[in-house]
Order: C-alpha cells, then sequence, then structure tokens
C-alpha cells in the first residue's frame, strides 16, 4: 500500500501541472492499492490470451466464415519500431478449432468474465466485435529512448469491441481517419477495420537526462541531497517515531483535499520539486514519442511490413502464426552500447555492420498430431563465415554409447571451437585494429600476443566444443545417514552410521576431446589434494561433491570427458551402454540433425516425477497430464553463411482431430485440477 | 526450515535428579535429508520464505544458546551444530522444572519478538519430588498447525522420541505407550511428529517414582 505521503506527491502534482486527463490517471492510480501495471494491462493480456487459446482451430465455424477484405488490415498498424511480432493467423487457426467449441472450454469462462467485467450476461469471444478473419499481432520493440508494446487486430463490430474496451475515451481525432482513444497510458487508435492498442514508455536512463538537464539549468543543487543531514549525529544513539497506521486507505476526496493543503502549504508553489519535474518530463517525453510513432504509421504510412521486407514475406505464410524478432536493431539500440557507441564510434559502426541482417524469422505450424515451432535465423555474410566453420563440425559417433535408451531427455551440441576461433580472429581483428584508440590498441595487442603465445593445438584439443548431456529422471542415490540406536537397558543412545537413500536427479554431461592426457593431469593432482578424490581404474570419483551427499563421477575415455552423478553409467557402463545405448533409429535423428539436436520424452518424464517432491494438488495436476503428453524434438539444419533453420517439434500421443484441440484440452484439464 | 524437511528425528531428553534440578538435552537430526536440505540452502528463498545461510543459521544458534545461557536457574548451554550431517543437539542443566521453563519461555518470546503469546503460558512440566507431569509446549502444537498440508505429510517420516530419566525406579505411569527401561529409572515414548501435530496428548504422561529411601 502506497503510504499517505506518496499520494499526496501524485495528486498534487497531477492538479498542479498535468492535464484534467492526466491528472484523472494519476489520482486513479492513488486511490489504488496495486500497481498501475495490474490496473491497466490485466484486461487486455487477458484478450491477448484467450486469442492466444484460439490457436487451435475449426471446421464448423470456420469453413462457414465469409473471406472479406478489410480496408485496413491489422498488420499495417504495427510500427516499425517493433523489434519482436508474434502473429497469429487466425483464418488458418479457426478451421482447426471452432470458436463455440473454444468458448465452451472451462478455462474460457474466466478469461470471458474478464473480458466483459465479470459479468458475461451470456457473452462470449465471439461477441468481442474482433474480426477472426484478420490477424492478431502482439509487438514489442525497444529503442534507446522508449519501449513500444501492444497488438494489432480486426475488427468486426465497434460497438462490440467497446464492450471490453470499456475504458477507453474517445480523444479528439489528430489524424484524418483514425480514430483516437485512450484509457490510462494506453492508446487506442482505429483505422478502417483494424485497430492499434499501444503503449509507448520512454526509457528511465532517458527521463533522467533530460529531468537533471532541466533542473541544473533553473540552477537547483542536487536534488538527492537532504539538508537535514547536516545536523545528522553518526555517533549519537538512533531514535525513531513511530508513525501509526492509518485505519482505512484514504478515498479519492481525502487525497484531493490532501493534495489541495500540501499545493497551499509549499513555500514556492510555482516552482516544481525534482519528483514533480521529472514526472512531467516523463508525460511529455510520452506524448513526444507517441506523436512521433502515430506521425510515422498515419502521415508518413510507414509501419513494420512496408519497412521489411523480410517481415512482409513472412505475414504470407500460412502457418497459424509467425515469429519476427530483428536482432541488428535490437544490438544497435540496446542500453549496453551506449558506452561502444560514445566511445569507439567507428568501432561501433563496423559491429552495426557485423550484426546487419541478424533476424530469426518462426512459423507456429499446428499438424494433425504435432505442434512444430520452425525458425529460420539470419545473419549477414561475415558473421555467418564465423557460425559456417564454428558449426561446420562432424557428429561424435562416441557420445551415442553413452545415452542410455530409455532416457528422459538428452541434447547433443557439435561444433569446431578452433575453426570459429580462427574465422572469428579473420573477421573481428580487423575490425578492432581499425579503431584509432590507444585503449583499443592495447587490447589487440594483447590478443596478437596471446594468439601467438597460447597453444591453440592442446587448448581446442582439449575442449573442441562439442558436447552432450542426458537427463534421466530422478532415481535413488545411495548416501549415509545417522541413525540414533538405543540401549534397552538405560535408553541411553549412541550414533551410527549407515546407507540410505535419498532422490536426485540423474544427469550426464560429457565433453568431446583429443587430449585425455590433460584432464588426466587435473584430475591427479586433484587426488592428491584431497583423499575425497579417487581414481577407481575406468573412472574418477569425488565421494560426496553434490550437496555434501552424492558422489560425482568423471569417465576420461573414447575422447569424452565425462561428469555424472550415474553410479551404474560409471560403475558398469564407463565404456558406454552398448546394447542398452540409444537405438539405431533415435541416434540417426541426432546425427542427422545438424549443430545441434535435443529430444525429451515428457510422459516418461512426468512417469519419473517423485510423487514424494510435490504436493497432493500437485499430483494431481500431474495425474491429469499423464497420457496426454508427448515427446519434444529440436533439430537444426547445416549452417550455411546466409542462415541456419532449428525445428522444435512436439509429438503427442492419443486420437485428436487436430494438435489445437489437443493442446486446448491439455490446458483445460490443467485448469480444471488446478481451480 | 523444518518445514521443508521431509524426514526429521527429534530427541527430547530430559534428566530430573531427586532434588528437582537436572539435565536437558534435545537432538535434532535431519541427516536422512540431507541431500534435500543442502539443495534448499542452495537456494535463495522456498515458497517466499527467505532462505538463511549457514553462517546466519549459525549466528541464531549462537544468540540463542548466550540467551538461554544467562536466564536465572540455567547452566553449562552447550550446542553441537553439524551441518555435514545436519545434526544439532542442545544441552543444558536447570536448577528447577520451574527454572527451566521460565527460562525456555522467556528465549522464545524473545525470539518470536512477541510478549504475548499465551500458548507459552502454560505448565508442560510439573515436579513435585515423587511424580512428573509432562506434556509438550502447546506452542511447538500451534507451530505445527500453522505447516501446510503437504508439509504435515511430510512429517509423518519423521521420529518424535521422548525420554524421562531419574536417578530412583520408576513405580508406574499413565501412558499406556510408554516403555520402561530394563534398570526402571527411564521411561521413553516414542511417535512421529505428524500424529503428534494431530493429538498433542500423545506425549503426555504423570510418572510416579519409588518413595525416595
Amino acid at each position: 500500500m502506497p503510504c499517505r505521503k506518496t499520494h499526496h506527491f501524485w495528486t498534487t502534482q497531477s492538479i498542479l501541472h498535468h492535464s484534467s486527463k492526466i491528472r484523472g490517471y494519476f489520482r486513479i492510480f492513488a486511490s489504488q492499492s496495486v500497481e498501475p501495471y495490474k490496473v491497466i494491462r490485466r484486461p487486455y493480456f487477458q484478450l491477448i490470451l484467450a486469442l492466444l487459446f484460439t490457436s487451435s482451430a475449426l471446421d464448423v465455424f470456420g469453413q462457414a466464415m465469409t473471406e472479406v477484405n478489410p480496408t485496413t488490415k491489422s498488420e499495417t498498424l504495427i510500427p516499425r519500431d517493433a523489434v519482436t511480432v508474434f502473429s497469429l493467423n487466425n483464418i488458418s487457426l479457426l478451421q482447426k478449432i471452432s470458436l463455440d467449441d473454444l468458448v465452451r472450454y472451462e478455462f474460457m469462462e474466466e478469461v470471458q468474465q474478464e473480458l466483459f467485467d465479470g459479468s458475461t450476461t451470456g457473452k462470449t469471444l465471439k461477441d468481442s466485435g474482433i474480426d477472426f478473419n484478420q490477424k492478431l499481432n502482439v509487438f514489442y520493440g525497444k529503442g534507446q529512448n522508449y519501449e513500444v508494446s501492444g497488438f494489432t487486430l480486426g475488427i468486426k463490430d465497434k460497438q462490440d469491441l467497446f464492450v471490453v474496451f470499456d475504458d477507453f475515451e474517445k480523444e479528439e481525432d489528430l489524424y484524418p481517419g483514425i480514430e483516437f482513444y485512450s484509457s490510462y497510458f494506453n492508446h487506442l487508435f482505429i483505422k478502417g477495420d483494424a485497430a492499434l492498442l499501444v503503449r509507448v514508455e520512454p526509457n528511465m536512463d532517458k527521463i533522467d537526462e533530460v529531468t537533471d538537464s532541466i533542473w541544473y539549468a533553473r540552477g537547483n543543487e542536487n536534488p538527492y541531497y537532504n539538508e537535514a543531514y547536516d545536523d545528522f549525529d553518526m555517533e549519537g544513539d538512533f531514535e525513531f517515531e513511530e508513525i501509526p497506521e492509518e485505519d482505512t486507505d484514504p478515498t479519492d476526496d481525502e487525497l484531493e483535499e490532501d493534495a489541495i493543503e500540501g499545493f497551499l502549504d509549499e513555500e514556492n508553489i510555482l516552482e516544481k520539486n525534482y519528483y514533480e519535474l521529472r514526472d512531467s518530463v516523463q508525460v511529455m517525453l510520452e506524448m513526444q514519442y507517441l506523436s512521433a510513432l502515430c506521425e510515422e504509421l498515419f502521415v508518413d504510412r510507414v509501419n513494420l511490413v512496408n519497412s521489411d521486407s523480410r517481415f512482409a514475406e513472412q505475414l504470407t505464410h500460412t502457418s497459424e502464426g509467425i515469429f519476427y524478432l530483428d536482432n541488428s536493431r535490437n544490438l544497435q539500440k540496446a542500453e549496453g552500447m551506449w558506452y561502444m557507441q560514445t566511445m569507439f564510434p567507428s568501432l561501433f559502426e563496423d559491429m552495426k555492420e557485423l550484426y546487419t541482417g541478424n533476424v530469426i524469422l518462426g512459423d507456429l505450424i499446428l499438424n494433425q498430431a504435432s505442434v512444430e515451432f520452425k525458425m529460420e535465423v539470419r545473419y549477414g555474410e561475415e558473421l555467418g563465415s564465423i557460425y559456417q566453420k564454428m558449426n561446420d563440425s562432424k557428429f561424435d559417433k562416441d557420445v551415442l554409447k553413452y545415452i542410455h535408451k530409455d532416457n528422459t531427455a538428452f541434447f547433443s551440441y557439435n561444433v569446431n571451437l578452433r575453426e570459429a576461433y580462427e574465422q572469428a580472429y579473420k573477421v573481428i581483428m580487423p575490425i578492432l585494429s581499425s579503431e584509432k584508440n590507444a585503449r583499443m590498441s592495447t587490447n589487440v595487442l594483447t590478443i596478437e600476443l596471446l594468439n601467438e603465445f597460447i597453444n591453440k593445438d592442446a587448448l581446442f584439443g582439449t575442449y573442441k566444443g562439442s558436447m552432450f548431456g542426458t537427463f534421466n529422471g530422478i532415481q535413488k542415490i545411495k548416501t549415509t545417514k545417522i541413525e540414533f540406536s538405543y540401549d534397552e537397558e538405560t535408553f541411553e543412545y549412541s550414533e551410527r552410521e549407515v546407507e540410505a537413500e535419498e532422490d536426485m536427479p540423474i544427469f550426464t554431461v560429457g565433453f568431446s576431446t583429443e587430449r585425455a592426457d590433460i584432464p588426466d593431469k587435473v584430475l591427479k593432482h586433484l587426488s592428491r589434494l584431497t583423499s575425497r578424490f579417487k581414481n577407481m581404474g575406468t573412472y574418477w570419483v569425488y565421494e560426496k561433491a553434490i550437496l555434501d551427499a552424492a558422489d560425482l563421477y568423471m569417465i576420461n575415455t573414447n575422447g569424452l570427458f565425462i561428469f555424472t552423478n550415474d553410479a551404474d553409467l560409471a560403475m558398469r557402463h564407463a565404456n558406454g551402454y552398448g546394447k542398452e545405448a540409444l537405438s539405431k533409429k533415435s541416434a540417426k535423428r541426432a546425427k542427422k540433425s545438424g549443430f545441434m539436436y535435443a529430444h525429451i520424452d515428457w510422459a516418461r518424464a512426468i512417469e519419473r516425477f517423485p510423487r514424494d517432491f510435490f504436493s497432493d494438488r500437485e499430483n494431481e495436476i500431474i495425474d491429469a497430464m499423464r497420457g496426454k503428453t508427448g515427446t519434444m524434438e529440436l533439430t537444426s539444419s547445416k549452417t550455411s553463411k546466409e542462415k541456419t533453420n532449428l525445428s522444435l517439434v512436439y509429438n503427442y500421443q492419443g486420437v485428436y482431430d487436430n494438435s489445437g484441440k489437443y493442446l486446448l484440452d491439455l490446458l483445460n484439464s490443467i485448469y480444471v485440477i488446478s481451480k | 526450515m523444518l518445514s521443508f524437511t521431509s524426514c526429521i528425528e527429534l530427541i527430547d531428553d530430559i534428566k530430573i535428579n531427586n532434588d528437582g534440578s537436572g539435565t536437558l538435552k534435545y537432538t535434532v537430526n535431519l541427516s536422512s535429508s540431507k541431500v534435500k536440505v543442502n539443495s534448499i540452502l542452495a537456494l535463495d528463498s522456498v515458497n517466499g520464505v527467505r532462505v538463511p545461510s549457514i553462517s546466519e543459521l549459525n549466528e541464531r544458534i549462537a544468540d540463542f544458546q548466550k540467551k538461554l545461557d544467562a536466564k536465572t536457574g540455567i547452566s553449562n548451554v552447550t550446542i553441537e551444530s553439524d551441518f555435514e550431517d545436519f545434526i544439532f543437539k542442545l544441552r543444558c542443566d536447570f536448577t528447577s522444572v520451574s527454572a527451566l521453563q521460565a527460562a525456555i519461555k522467556d528465549v522464545v518470546r524473545d525470539e518470536l519478538r512477541d510478549k504475548n503469546v499465551p500458548e507459552l503460558d502454560a505448565i508442560w512440566l510439573n515436579w513435585d519430588g515423587q511424580k512428573l507431569v509432562r506434556s509438550i509446549p502447546e506452542i511447538t502444537v500451534k507451530k505445527t498447525t500453522e505447516f501446510q498440508q503437504e508439509d504435515i505429510a511430510l512429517l509423518k517420516q519423521g521420529t518424535y522420541t521422548s525420554i524421562t530419566r531419574f536417578e530412583r525406579p520408576v513405580d508406574h505411569f499413565d501412558n499406556g505407550s510408554a516403555q520402561i527401561s530394563a534398570n526402571k529409572m527411564n521411561v521413553m515414548i516414542k511417535t512421529n511428529p505428524h500424529a503428534l501435530s494431530q493429538n498433542t496428548s500423545l506425549l503426555d504422561n504423570t510418572i510416579y517414582l519409588t518413595p525416595l529411601k
């Protein structure tokens, strides 16, 4: 609960310095005992949530819908500043599961109650005024000056839409053909049959910078300095006065009274204090940035679709959803790059060029018995040349020996660090060397000398970069515990150490190496340091290394250096699982993948969850998920100089019309149980 | 931390001398859950509750020991902390059971930073030279009722052993679950923390001694 002083401050400044609308916002904030974000965002996130749940759609409704050509498409309202976009193709979705089916799910009741302010009165998502013939686009972008977030959607019935967006107030229309509404810091623009809900938030650093500039230009002192500290006796005792808590929260009227009293009490009522000034700056910056965004979007008609052909092309895909992330802009506008931009401007320009074209494009596809997320990672040629060299690595077949056929999850990662290093040296060193700066020259010299002096054969021979890992669920491991035994004569007790068992996740991580002699040297030295480190012949053991209870085993053989807490692997399978190793079919899939492969068997993972780890409630949810889970597989393509493709596929068992219905059923089961 | 621990062994062991003085030993054994305790200690918080570091735990233990040792009628307070096996042993001598109870009440009130804990007003030890009436402090029971259902379920796997020792033989006692040692001078009751939380009178006992010669 914000203190009354805070209320006073917000209200005072709002009355003094802002327009009536802004004043209204602050009054509402001041009277709320929750964070403004919760007040503002919840209903709209619920709407997004509801629409995302629509990620599964119909035969009946979809076919019944007539295709219309809206005058304005929702995607054309996505601002150019959006760096990340997730776009749902409602038309395709609604062919998989109908809105009629969707609204019947139990979890939708809550979503719909939220949308229609607690009382659905028979209303469903279908009555929200949203045009499901248009795409729903959720976006986010962060630049050096502000963050922008929001979503765009199609409108079927404006009147119905404002039942959901009921707290938006009509504002003066600033651009021809654009209706403008606001609610708190959210702004709704309607153009034809499409709407943009957007929120622009200036970055804190920018607000501070502008505020400080104005504050000091007015001849003010450091705003954080308090004269009261001058009389503070550091040696003396501290005395605190207890402030009694308010019995009840102040009402809006009380807050306003306080504000007026505060207004009259101020010594200099015409001068804003630092925090008042800061809030004014924040509001003005928000308006300035929003205005610039609107000018670009509605006057210059520049949006993300017509300014980035890659995004425009991605939107033509018929998949159920598409994803766009412009990494190059993330780099250019990252706050952390400010230092480089200021201190090494030409280096920053070169790095920017290196990252040009770095974008991730994705497709969400709902298949008959699987959900697939395809990603295409694109980059510029120079950066691509490093990735290509790095990922041009032969699959290390030896890892397959150490993955059990009944594993819960495993991954393999094949890279050639030596090649990547050499290529990165070729590409990046000329960029660094061209920077005319004493500090950079010293760094370049250091790198060049290290490059000459370090034994790269030994370094990259020991750690080639390729690795694998497995997770075999939770198993009982042997530990010890102290037991008290009682003497029958006197009931005196004595302690004795006995064997015990505890649950622990069983994992294995291994690295490919050509230089088994180097890890061996390290292990031998460690064994001299502590008696808990022992050479057991085919493996090494570090007793009680994990959580002071479980042993850690190390296997250094077959060109692999393996860490595991699986005693069975170390003691009985130090040379691999043999016939118990991964099946040929699964091994082939892993080998066929590019630099990365991962597989998770959710059904097996759930079966292996130890019930003792979870409460009865959690176990009920886990039980509900049994039989409704599948496997997840991550594969990658061969890396070229331009791109690498990744694919994440979730396959499930059971009989369902399509994966959309399957996902909704799974969500609904979890919702019903956890209700 | 106790509420996050699946398997816990508690031993309260009190020796009453003929003059009413005696020795209290209290042992908490978490060694069979040390993986879990270690994994909890590695976290910052669990279920929104901050997890203290080992040095903080040591500080609190030392503070508790200092406070108890300063109480009237209490002496030779020792606390052994074994953070490898997670076994904690408290031992102290007392001049009378009333001094022991008063000291524990004061220290607990101080620890809880709440002077108004009515459960602490109850008398759980009463010695008249011929018989000992004992129960468990109500505050312990109050704490267990505050545990989440799942935590209580985990306590089922634990054990609670209550031992009472005397300088002369026991004549008889009321609690049918209690056992007497072969030398007739000690009485023991075993239960589990969960059963105790469900029925707080499980450890209630009135022990009658043979007359003093």
